[in-house]
């Protein structure tokens, strides 16, 4: 009984960074869809010809995002996916609504 | 200004997220700097294809499916016609005259091969162009179809896969995140003080 106790605990030990590592930078390549690994290739190849300062910038903004709860975050998705939806006058619309949201602030 | 602070406000800019304040700030430096004009247009144009990705994206799979074996399709019946038609263009020559030159074709490369006659010149690789036309899928092929992901991504890629994936929501985060209270704010009322200082009247 103890020995399996003991066998628990370090198994558990040894997947916590694992865990934590996967908690702090999302799913490992492997996992991502095809569409998803396309879509990230071609972000990277863009992301790497920013100047170093947006990059970093977008580095922060990931934190933040990641730090939200999983509801804000699908919160968030599903307003993306709004926006996508948006035609071109819907768009205009939203973004001077933006700025007139923005100077209000 | 200087250039390092106009640096730090030109994501914000380019998504509008500057406030009417710092951007006449930052309107001024731009005006005298051209460095940081070439700045931010490279800023603009990066952040701009980000955005614009999802889009082509959104395809439906199985649409992209279809795509695919219509282009591979479309492949293999070019490779099957080049080498017929290569065929058809020799066939009305005699037979002798076919079977000589294959007889002499056949003796030359025996020849370069084991290098048997002195002086013989070496035989050339392909230039670099001739493979390429190969190997690389018709220019007119979408280029998402053109270029695959590696199988093994760069360190960073692997590294946090998912802020690449999720990078046009990262980017919109403000105005993502105040969607609902933008959407109902109004445009036909009088407009806000252009320094921002008026307080929030709704949303």
């Amino acid at each position: 009984m103890r020995r399996a106790a003991a066998i628990a605990v370090v198994l558990l030990a040894l997947a916590a960074p694992a865990v934590r590592a996967q908690e702090r930078h999302g799913r490992p390549w492997q996992e991502l869809t095809p569409e998803e690994q396309w879509r990230a290739w071609e972000n990277y190849q863009r992301y790497q010809r920013l100047p170093e300062q947006r990059q970093k910038e977008l580095l922060q903004r990931h934190q933040q995002f990641r730090e939200m709860p999983p509801q804000e975050r699908e919160r968030l998705r599903q307003n993306y996916h709004t926006y996508q939806r948006f035609d071109p006058r819907q768009r205009q619309e939203f973004l001077e609504k933006y700025h007139r949201w923005k100077g209000r602030k | 200004m200087r250039c390092q602070r106009a640096r730090k406000w030109m994501t914000a800019a380019v998504d509008g997220e500057l406030s009417p304040r710092r951007r006449r700030a930052l309107d001024g430096h731009l005006a005298a700097c051209a460095a940081c004009r070439r700045e931010l247009a490279v800023t603009e144009r990066m952040l701009t294809a980000l955005e614009g990705l999802p889009m082509e994206a959104a395809v439906s799979p199985r649409l992209e499916q279809a795509t695919l074996r219509r282009v591979r399709l479309a492949a293999a019946d070019e490779a099957e016609r080049a080498p017929a038609s290569r065929w058809r263009r020799w066939l009305p020559l005699p037979a002798f005259a076919l079977a000589t030159a294959a007889v002499l074709v056949l003796a030359i490369g025996i020849v370069r091969r084991t290098g048997e006659v002195p002086g013989a010149p070496a035989v050339r690789p392909a230039p670099k162009g001739d493979a390429r036309g190969v190997a690389q899928a018709p220019p007119s092929l979408p280029r998402r179809f053109a270029k695959a992901p590696p199988a093994e991504p760069p360190a960073k890629l692997a590294e946090a896969p998912d802020l690449f994936v999720d990078m046009s929501i990262i980017r919109n985060l403000d105005k993502l995140t105040h969607f609902e209270a933008i959407q109902t704010t109004t445009l036909d009322d009088e407009p806000a003080t252009p320094d921002g200082q008026e307080p929030p009247s709704n949303g």
